[in-house]
């Protein structure tokens, strides 16, 4: 048999062998190894430990863990409510307001944080209920939540921008910054989306009742002094890092220390809320690490097969396609593989047989990885294998069914598949400030 | 289900719980290395080789002592598009018959692993890094955290098949 049918069987045995509902980790190993072990007999059995020490020296993943931690711990500091609040007074008087206001309030968090664990727990938590409250549209509601958060791995610090910088060897203060504007457009974008549709449909989100816009000057500027707090984590992070005052994993553990902090001044940390913060982060952590460990040595076996020359054989010389219909074919067949891979597997497994293409084609690989995380934002949130989705089933209230959760999402990926055409067409976008910063 | 495979479940259930929920504090002790480092270089200006090595050793015991816990939290994402809409028993039942693929891939990763720490003890292997500490401690640990994992794995096994002819373990 040759390499490249292997190489397919590989990968449909993996996805045939993900619908009987095994864990993911679990399925990925097991194909990994058994390939490893009948291609290369005996000598191979090292190929799932060799993945360990691999990942025992990719230190840039010890953010993984504090960044969860992180998470939750700003999820339980309450210092969420008070930016909703700010939010809900300046933005509340509009129609879709509150949605509006949301999407800032997910914006703010991401900027706070690399994952999108913690804009999902602060949505569920803080801004559904008030939405739902108020009239707003349930579906249109879960689909903010769902779509704001998911701005977490785009805008800095980002997690999955350290592994794409891991696994594409760029470095990641670039990858970062390449994050901030393209972060933006999609908020801008969603917003824009949102004032459009409730002004056409008013029913869908209602402006504030004149009662409750009743709000004094003096009160509305105090209610921005939330933003202070906030812009101080933000600063304590991503911008030391970017300073070169603390190293990446330094800064993450600055920002679970700070986070921390900011728990105990607001009163929020009893030993029990500690406690859970810790074993979701044992958890969640796990999770991730144990997909990495087995994704790391599918790809190993995959790299072993010659997979990156297969790619570039088929795509450019038997299909004879340029670089813009690589990189377009690229980017649909992550957005496919991602509604039924898990998303970080994807990652480790896919962009290492990419990224090679990539260069050689002549584009900016810190580009490519902005063009992937919106990617890995959209399959995030796509059915039937999606982290938000996960998280939304988790936490949505009883009265939003699982077809409203899938509906939500339709018009909200469409607009990010518009970003990242915007995006695609125009690379200053994403090129401009980490050129600016680091000089061409 | 017979009298020892109830205690083995009971047993290694007992063991990882107490084993995750110590290793889950290690966070702060991850938070605690890497605040130290920047800490003693903005303030005193001195920087110490060891210190990312050290939080890295910390981060792989977390994850690989942490499993057989997280196991138990049932912390591990599936491809859920059939499987939610199961009832439990069938759920219970296309675990029982799929955890062979689990317990297969642990099995090669820890012969990977015995045969990897036996080298770096007869060796004497350090790691490739400007501090070079042994990297025999950190495998045995981690070897360790995988037979915890086995463990727990077959323990699951149990409960799932146990599940699946409608008795309980307890």
């Amino acid at each position: 048999m040759s390499y490249p049918l292997i190489a397919g069987l590989m990968f449909s045995s993996m996805m045939l062998l993900l619908l009987t509902g095994q864990r993911v980790f679990a399925v990925i190993g097991f194909v990994a190894a058994a390939f490893a072990l009948a291609l290369w007999g005996q000598g191979a059995s090292e190929m799932p430990f060799a993945a360990s020490i691999q990942l025992l020296n990719w230190y840039p993943l010890l953010t993984l863990p504090l960044f969860i931690y992180m998470g939750y711990m700003l999820s339980e500091s309450g210092i969420a409510d008070d930016l909703y609040r700010m939010f809900h007074v300046w933005a509340g008087p509009v129609r879709g307001g509150l949605a509006i206001g949301t999407i800032g309030l997910m914006v703010i968090i991401s900027a706070m944080n690399g994952l999108s664990v913690a804009g999902m727990a602060i949505g569920a938590s803080i801004a559904l209920p008030e939405l739902l409250r108020r009239g707003y549209d349930k579906v249109m509601v879960t689909g903010v939540i769902q779509a704001g958060s998911s701005l977490g791995i785009l805008i800095p610090p980002s997690v999955v921008l350290i592994l794409y910088g891991m696994i594409a060897r760029q470095p990641i203060g670039q990858l970062w910054l390449a994050g901030v504007f393209p972060g933006l457009l999609l908020a801008g974008l969603f917003i824009g989306y949102i004032a459009l549709r409730c002004w056409i449909q008013p029913g869908l989100g209602p402006p504030l009742p004149a009662a409750e816009r009743q709000v004094g000057w003096g009160e509305k500027i105090r209610l921005l002094g939330a933003g202070i707090l906030p812009l101080l984590i933000f600063f304590l992070m991503t911008g030391l890092f970017l300073m070169g005052a603390t190293s990446l994993v330094e800064s993450a553990a600055v920002g679970a220390a700070a986070s921390t902090v900011v728990a105990i001044l607001r009163r929020r940390l009893s030993f029990q809320v500690l406690e859970d913060t810790v074993r979701k982060t044992l958890s969640i952590s796990c999770m991730f690490m144990w997909i990495i460990l087995a994704a790391l040595c599918f790809g190993a076996v995959f790299d072993g097969l010659g997979a990156v020359n297969a790619i570039r054989l088929l795509f450019l010389d038997q299909w004879e396609l340029g670089p813009w219909q690589v990189i377009i074919l690229m980017q649909l067949t992550y957005l496919l593989m991602g509604t039924f891979l898990d998303d970080t597997a994807m990652l480790v497994i896919v962009a290492p047989l990419y990224i090679p293409l990539v260069v050689s084609l002549g584009f900016d690989p810190v580009w490519y990885g902005v063009l992937y995380t919106i990617s890995c934002q959209i399959a995030y949130m796509t059915p039937p294998f999606g982290y938000n989705l996960f998280l939304m089933r988790a936490m949505a209230p009883p009265e939003i069914s699982l077809r409203d959760i899938y509906v939500s999402i339709v018009p909200f990926v469409l607009v990010m598949i518009l970003g990242l055409c915007i995006i695609m067409v125009f690379p200053q976008i994403a090129l401009w400030l980490p050129s600016l910063y680091y000089g061409a | 289900m017979p009298a020892p495979i109830k205690s083995y479940v009971r047993c290694v259930d007992a063991v990882n719980r107490v084993v995750g929920r110590c290793v889950m504090w290690l966070v702060f002790v991850m938070m605690g290395v890497l605040l130290w480092s920047s800490g003693s270089r903005t303030l005193f200006d001195t920087s110490y080789i060891w210190v990312v090595e050290t939080a890295q050793f910390v981060m792989t015991g977390y994850y690989l002592l942490g499993g057989g816990y997280s196991m138990q939290l049932d912390s591990h994402v599936r491809m859920d598009l059939l499987y939610s809409r199961w009832a439990p028993r069938t759920r219970a039942a296309a675990d029982a018959l799929t955890a062979g693929l689990m317990l297969f891939y642990l099995a090669v990763l820890l012969v990977g692993g015995i045969s990897s720490t036996q080298y770096a003890i007869a060796y004497g292997q350090k790691n490739y890094s400007s501090w070079a500490p042994p990297l025999a401690p950190i495998k045995i640990v981690m070897v360790i955290g995988i037979i915890l994992m086995l463990l727990q794995v077959v323990a699951e096994f149990f409960k799932d098949l146990a599940k699946a002819r409608g008795e309980t373990l307890e």
